[in-house]
């Protein structure tokens, strides 16, 4: 089955939700380079219909986006009530600073978080070729 | 009972004592009184025998006598006292010697009673009445008591002005009608509560910067929230709720630290974008272009990667400010820290023309750090030195351990130096050198910044510098053994610090 390939493999497919069109592009283009499936939505409703067809299998998930915000998004993809579970690695991405008791409560929940101006699009891609195998 | 069963047992005890003492007596005075007609040894034990039976026998009788009234006064008071349940009443009739003195005493002890049973029959009346309390309804605090399905059972007077709905408006409501409360995190008080109810039979606990979801035109609430919970409280009441009201301190932190929060924003979206277009260009471009276009690509990179250093000190600054900068201090190999955060300033210093000579000894013992927070030190460090140094080339990183058992790493430029006058002033905010303000950049942020960090982290940052000759800064760091044995005796689990010191029994995370 698909779920049990490792996440790394270069034929992965990767949501990215992010509402900063550029951003989505750069993310798009280096992940596509490194041989990612990527497609980026920038609405907050959309992307969780997106995200709930299960076909991902990493997410990307920007904090603030219309419609729906990041944290309601993890929320309702990570709700343990959720039959199947969404098998997708969840990775925060984001420029906004929290408290520090709201950003360890919504790690707990995500695969990773990361501070979008702390990287460029390699190291994004090399945080996610890292990303520990299901 | 213990105590009359063993009052009685020394009564017997004595009694017997003095009986058995007393036969003795007569037993000796008969032996030596009629030296002829001497009774046998066997008439002898028989009488003497007869004598501890006899003796028995009367101490137990005589016992009884004296136990019997005092027992009957110890059962009216049991019979009558509200602790004890289910006491059968004293029986007079079986009293032998002073019945009418018990009868009396007895009496006494009835009124008594009943008097006592009407003061507690009126206290357990208002104390069902929590409206009639005159604490729980005077506190200057708002109070709620909920019953078992979370409605309001009674609120005070400060409750209601507090959520600015009258008191008979509250009662028998859902709280959660009422209150509509968000959290700073996912510890809300509905899920402790769950909790509370699932397991134990009381607990408490509280919260911070809570706000209440306001509905028309009613000003906006920022308050703390203790609550109380008691599963068998037996007047209907399962759970308290006092709210501490900090609308004004919490809005206030709320907006300094929302304008810088959204100033970092802003700075940081325009960031990501720049060095991601640097990236390609210089993924697509570097081997195409000329030295000169690729060299201003390197600064074009290193400059990126300074303002977003800029942007993380003006973030931390205002931590520190709020009192919100805390470290996770956690075991590191220093050397390996080192080594990355030189490496990655290396561009930045290659674009001035100058060189990092690092040099680590071999034999440092793990640190415990916040590893983000010291990055950021040597980060403004080495930043400094290169801004500084001058015509010279080289800026020189050691690290070594000091004679006391220290980390200590260093880093020295050969530049224009700091005169004595200002070095006092070098670690406050906004100091910079006012001679060189026209040469070079910077914020003056990075070495207040770093002295709050490294003093966080129980070390401490110095400078030596001679004007001319350049400056030496170096700060030490305490071995993660020590840090751990100290965090022990101090009975906290995590190595946690803020800007200002300790922080014990905190929680975990750098703010």
């Amino acid at each position: 089955m698909e779920e049990n390939q490792p996440t790394q493999s270069p034929s992965h497919s990767i949501l990215c939700i992010e509402d900063e069109q550029f951003i989505g592009e750069l993310y798009a283009r280096a992940l596509g380079k490194a041989g990612y499936q990527v497609t980026v939505i920038a609405d907050g409703v959309k992307a969780l219909e997106a995200a709930q067809t299960n076909t991902y299998d990493i997410i990307l998930l920007d904090l603030m986006i219309p419609n729906l915000t990041g944290i309601e998004i993890l929320r309702s993809l990570r709700n343990p009530a959720r039959v199947p579970p969404i098998r997708a690695k969840i990775i925060i991405i984001t420029n906004l600073e929290q408290r520090e008791e709201v950003r360890a409560d919504i790690e707990k929940q995500a695969d990773g978080y990361l501070v979008k101006a702390e990287m460029t699009p390699s190291e994004l891609v090399k945080f996610i070729q890292r990303l520990p195998q299901n | 009972m213990n105590h009359l069963e063993k009052f009685r047992r020394s009564l017997i005890h004595i009694i017997f004592g003095i009986l058995l003492f007393e036969n003795f007596l007569f037993i000796a005075a008969w032996w030596f009184s009629s030296q002829k007609a001497r009774p046998s040894l066997i008439m002898l034990s028989t009488v003497m025998l007869v004598a501890i039976l006899i003796g028995l026998i009367a101490a137990d009788f005589i016992a009884k006598l004296i136990i019997e009234p005092i027992h009957a006064i110890w059962q009216a008071i049991l019979h009558i006292s509200p602790s004890e349940h289910g006491y059968p009443e004293p029986r007079v009739d079986k009293i032998q010697v002073g019945r009418e003195l018990v009868t009396s005493l007895l009496g006494q002890i009835y009124q008594f009673g009943e008097v006592t049973n009407k003061i507690a029959a009126i206290a357990q009346e208002e104390r069902k009445d929590l409206s009639r309390n005159f604490i729980a309804q005077s506190l200057p605090l708002p109070l709620f008591a909920l019953d078992a399905a979370e409605n309001i059972k009674f609120a005070n007077q400060a409750a209601a002005s507090y959520i600015g709905i009258e008191t008979a408006k509250l009662i028998d409501k859902n709280i959660y009608m009422v209150m509509d409360m968000s959290f700073p995190s996912s510890n809300t008080f509905d899920t402790w509560l769950k909790e509370a109810k699932l397991g134990k039979a009381t607990s408490s606990n509280s919260w911070e910067r809570v706000r209440l979801n306001v509905r028309d035109n009613h000003p906006e609430r920022l308050f703390d929230l203790a609550a109380y919970y008691n599963r068998d409280n037996p007047d209907q009441i399962e759970t308290i709720l006092t709210l501490f009201d900090h609308t004004k301190m919490y809005s206030q932190d709320d907006q300094a630290i929302s304008f810088v929060a959204l100033s970092v924003h802003e700075l940081r979206t325009p960031l990501t974008l720049l060095r991601g277009y640097i990236e390609v260009f210089e993924e697509e471009l570097s081997d195409k272009v000329d030295p000169e276009l690729k060299d201003f690509m390197d600064k074009m990179s290193s400059q990126a990667e300074q303002l977003m250093a800029y942007v993380n000190n003006i973030l931390n600054v205002a931590r520190i400010d709020n009192d919100q900068l805390e470290l996770r201090l956690q075991e590191a190999s220093w050397a390996t820290v080192l080594k990355s955060v030189v490496e990655a300033l290396s561009l930045q210093a290659k674009v001035r023309g100058k060189t990092l000579h690092c040099r680590i000894a071999t034999d440092l013992p793990n640190v415990g750090i916040d590893r983000l927070s010291i990055s950021e030190v040597v980060n403004n460090l080495v930043d400094n030195a290169i801004k500084y140094s001058g015509t010279s080339k080289v800026i020189n990183i050691e690290a070594h351990l000091t004679n006391e058992g220290l980390i200590e790493t260093t880093v020295q430029d050969f530049g224009l130096g700091i005169s004595t006058s200002i070095l006092p002033n070098l670690f406050t905010k906004f100091y910079r050198d006012h001679r060189n303000r026209a040469q070079v950049g910077g914020n003056g942020l990075g070495l207040y910044l770093s002295k709050a960090i490294i003093t966080a982290h129980g070390g401490n940052l110095w400078v030596r510098s001679k004007e001319g000759q350049g400056s030496t800064f170096g700060f030490t760091l305490v071995p993660y053994n020590q840090l751990a044995e100290q965090a022990k005796k101090d009975g906290s689990e995590d190595l946690v610090r803020g800007a200002h010191g300790w922080i014990k029994n905190h929680s975990l995370y750098r703010r």
